[in-house]
């Protein structure tokens, strides 16, 4: 008796957990994963030329530094492919980059004939056998190679991820060359890595915060040309500018545009007091939106167009607000310790990205736009100065040194607070924004 | 260390304790012998522990009888309680360590550009690509031989670093040096080609309350096929049952409930699904190979989207194909359904690896399975 009836305890112990009678399927939840890249491989693209090969490398080697570039791809390295692409029309034989555990894989196949290039290009989805969306061509100028790569990884990105990618945009910034204390400064204009860097101003005249306009056409700068601060609006194709129309005899800073790109909210300073304005480009006409004593700037419209976030000290600190577009009650939304600043709406619409400065610390963070769910994503000496990529994914920003042979450089980090790294320039380069992907 | 102990005893006291009198093994009222007791005071109990001190001293009297000390009714302590049972059996894993990501290597310092002051006229950036949609062919998979079965030889070593030989802007007046955006071509991608800062983490020595750390490790470890427990326990039961035979009725009451637990501790109790369910611990060790093939990014609209996947396996434990099917899905729409649709698809076809160990003599029980993919506990915070 008692030994059955251990037998039966035993047995209960060993089906501690159980399953209850089983109906239907065998259900069970899968609750955690990893954070990795997702390896994949994108092997020389097929020339269809003579003399097409180099470029078919050359626009590889570009796409693989874009996606692996994100921190959310792995390229599985040309070495280790079992299978060599040789006609972009043939099956991929699957089972070989299964081998090398590729999980995405790129094909691709450029033809030159003259000055002009045609790139096609294929993404498979290795472990369901299967393409990933379908074919794809573009065609230009051997000029603009850099450009179709970067096309070509916007799209394996977004069949990837399923979200939009970023690497067909540009950046327009402040070059900075000089010691500190002497330091010279222009606009300058790059692709979102750092290539084909272009000057839209000289280093006549201090320059700050350039701010592309949603279609990345023009750009908003603010010079002391005239020894005080005035906003301009810089035609980037033309580079021709003019003064942005403001009430006269003030100091005009921080401008942005708004998302319909007809009116463009900056600050204004007048009698020791600023204040937000907005004006309408077409119409030169001005409104003011706030009339606190305090310091209120640093204004970004939300992506629908009908809030802006800016930074106040209404309260006796640096901290950040929200208020309708037409103006009117200002909602604070940061309460953490230290100063807030430069707030900036993401394109998607659910984050804002500031500068805080706490403990004698910069960092570069987050928060909802409720001010819930704060994350600091980088710290340093000096980082500020945030804008989003098109896709809301990353943000870059300004990183300074310390010390008189400090300079500044720009960085990138992933919404996530990974992947942080550095942006290359030539020289040193501030504050950063990021336009729009191309069209 | 002996937590385990401690909560196995206090389970086995609460599983005899309920066993006993929770009226398991009494189906109905068993033949008992009543003994009447009745309580007594500390007086009268020493009263009669008194009366049978003396006989020492006193000289036995014939005819009289002394009380039967066995009958005295000694009160019995109560039976002890059993210690309360936590109700969370195993001790949870230690929350992972954030690893400690390297700090970005430092670049290398991009050349110095030289500077000119001049305006430059901008190279005209616009948009040459073409976009045609389908303008080519979908090639039809055909089972066809290895084209090269191979391996294609590496590449010379230069070969990677084409120069770059692109002419430059030819309106940019100013030489403005390519900034080689992919300036190492390296043969292997490094391992890590992300550098991943939290920098709240080192300068605090407490967990940053803000800085995003995914939790990215599995709470249990891929352990060691669980042992299979029970399947040889089954026959083995009846087979000790007839051997003691002889015993009285009331144990033949008693055998028929351990019977039942038995039976329905094995799962067989006539529920007609065709084998045992899967223990815990093999259920575990599913969840457990798939999940180290999830990939979530943890940033991505997607995060935020929970799937369900339904599936058929085979008896090798590989997925039948066209099987892997969405069946439903909370928490975001379209692209970013997809997208963690075709993550938990990726992470379920990678780790079959020939066929998830299962228990073959359960295939019933595991033909159809339907896998939630639930990123909530990933989701960047």
């Amino acid at each position: 008796m008692i030994g059955r009836l251990a037998m039966a305890l035993a047995a209960l112990w060993a089906f501690a957990t159980p399953v209850a009678a089983q109906d239907g399927p065998l259900r069970i939840e899968i609750t955690e994963g990893v954070v990795e890249p997702l390896p994949y491989a994108v092997p020389d693209f097929v020339a269809e030329t003579p003399g097409a090969a180099e470029w078919g490398e050359r626009l590889a080697r570009v796409v693989a530094a874009d996606l692996t570039g994100t921190g959310l791809f792995r390229e599985v390295p040309r070495e280790a492919h079992i299978s060599a692409i040789t006609s972009f029309a043939s099956p991929v034989q699957f089972a070989d980059w299964k081998a090398v555990n590729a999980q995405a894989l790129v094909t691709g196949a450029v033809a030159q004939q003259g000055d002009r290039l045609t790139v096609k290009f294929r993404v498979w989805d290795v472990f369901a056998d299967r393409e990933l969306g379908q074919g794809l061509q573009f065609s230009g100028t051997t000029e603009g190679w850099r450009r179709m790569a970067h096309k070509v990884s916007d799209a394996v990105y977004s069949r990837i991820t399923g979200e939009d990618g970023y690497f067909d945009s540009r950046v327009v910034f402040v070059a900075e060359t000089g010691p500190k204390d002497d330091r010279r400064k222009r606009l300058g204009i790059m692709d979102y890595d750092g290539a084909n860097v272009q000057y839209l101003t000289d280093s006549s005249a201090i320059v700050l915060n350039p701010r592309f306009s949603p279609d990345g056409q023009r750009v908003l700068y603010t010079s002391y040309e005239t020894g005080s601060p005035r906003v301009y609006l810089l035609d980037v194709g033309s580079v021709s500018r003019r003064v942005l129309p403001t009430p006269d005899g003030a100091n005009t800073f921080s401008p942005r545009f708004s998302p319909d790109a007809r009116q463009v909210v900056f600050s204004l300073a007048q009698g020791g007091n600023t204040d937000i304005y907005v004006t309408e480009i077409a119409s030169g006409q001005s409104r003011r939106l706030t009339s606190a004593p305090s310091i209120e700037t640093a204004p970004s419209f939300s992506p629908d167009g009908r809030r802006i976030v800016f930074e106040s000290d209404r309260s006796g600190t640096q901290q950040i607000y929200i208020m309708p577009a037409s103006g009117g009650e200002a909602t604070r939304i940061s309460f953490g310790p230290g100063r807030y600043g430069t707030p900036v709406w993401s394109p998607r619409g659910d984050l804002i990205a500031f500068t805080k400065q706490a403990e004698g610390r910069f960092h570069i963070g987050v928060m909802r736009t409720d001010g819930s769910e704060e994350r600091l994503l980088t710290a340093s000496f000096l980082d500020e100065g945030p804008t989003w990529s098109p896709n809301g994914r990353v943000i870059m920003f300004t990183r300074e040194t310390q010390g008189a042979q400090g300079s500044a450089a720009l960085y990138s980090v992933d919404v996530s607070g990974r992947n942080l790294k550095r942006v290359p320039t030539p020289a040193g380069a501030s504050d950063p924004s990021w336009g729009p992907l191309q069209q | 260390m002996h937590a385990g102990h401690y909560i196995s005893g206090a389970g086995h006291v609460l599983l005899i304790a309920w066993a006993f009198l929770g009226g398991a093994f009494r189906t109905e009222p068993l033949p008992f012998e009543v003994t009447e007791v009745s309580v007594i005071t500390g007086e009268e109990y020493a009263a009669i522990m008194a009366a049978q001190a003396p006989p020492e001293a006193a000289p036995g009297v014939d005819g009289l009888a002394e009380p039967a000390p066995e009958s005295a009714p000694v009160p019995e302590a109560p039976a002890p309680e059993p210690p309360p049972v936590r109700p969370q059996a195993p001790p949870e894993t230690a929350e992972p360590q954030p690893d400690r990501a390297p700090e970005a290597p430092p670049e290398a310092p991009a050349p110095e550009a030289e500077v000119a002051d001049s305006v430059p006229e901008l190279a005209q950036p616009e948009d040459t690509a073409i976009l045609l949609p389908d303008a080519t062919p979908r090639p039809e998979p055909r089972p066809a031989d290895r084209v090269a079965p191979t391996p294609a030889p590496p590449p010379p070593p230069g070969a990677e670093t084409a120069p770059d030989t692109v002419p430059p802007a030819q309106a940019a007046p100013e030489p403005v040096p390519e900034p080689a955006p992919e300036p190492e071509p390296e043969p292997t991608a490094p391992e890590e080609a992300t550098t991943e800062i939290v920098t709240e983490a080192e300068e605090r020595d407490a967990a940053p309350d803000a800085t995003p750390r995914p939790r990215a490790r599995p709470e249990r470890l891929a352990a060691a096929p669980p042992p299979e427990p029970a399947a040889p326990a089954a026959p083995e039961a009846p087979a000790e049952e007839t051997e003691d035979a002889p015993s009285p009725a009331p144990d033949d009451v008693n055998r028929s409930a351990v019977d039942e637990m038995l039976a329905e501790a094995l799962g067989g109790g006539g529920s007609g699904t065709g084998g045992p369910p899967l223990t815990g611990a093999e259920r575990d060790a599913l969840r457990v190979a798939v999940q180290e093939c999830w990939v979530v990014d943890v940033g991505s609209q997607a995060a935020n989207v929970t799937v369900t996947l339904a599936m058929s396996l085979s008896r090798d434990g590989t997925v039948m194909q066209d099987s892997l099917r969405l069946v439903s899905s909370e928490g975001g729409e379209g692209r970013a359904v997809d997208t963690a649709y075709q993550a938990a698809r990726r992470a379920v076809l990678r780790c079959e690896r020939g066929g998830y160990d299962l228990p073959p003599e359960k295939y019933d029980q595991w033909r159809d399975i339907e896998m939630t993919f639930n990123p909530e506990n990933m989701r960047v915070r």
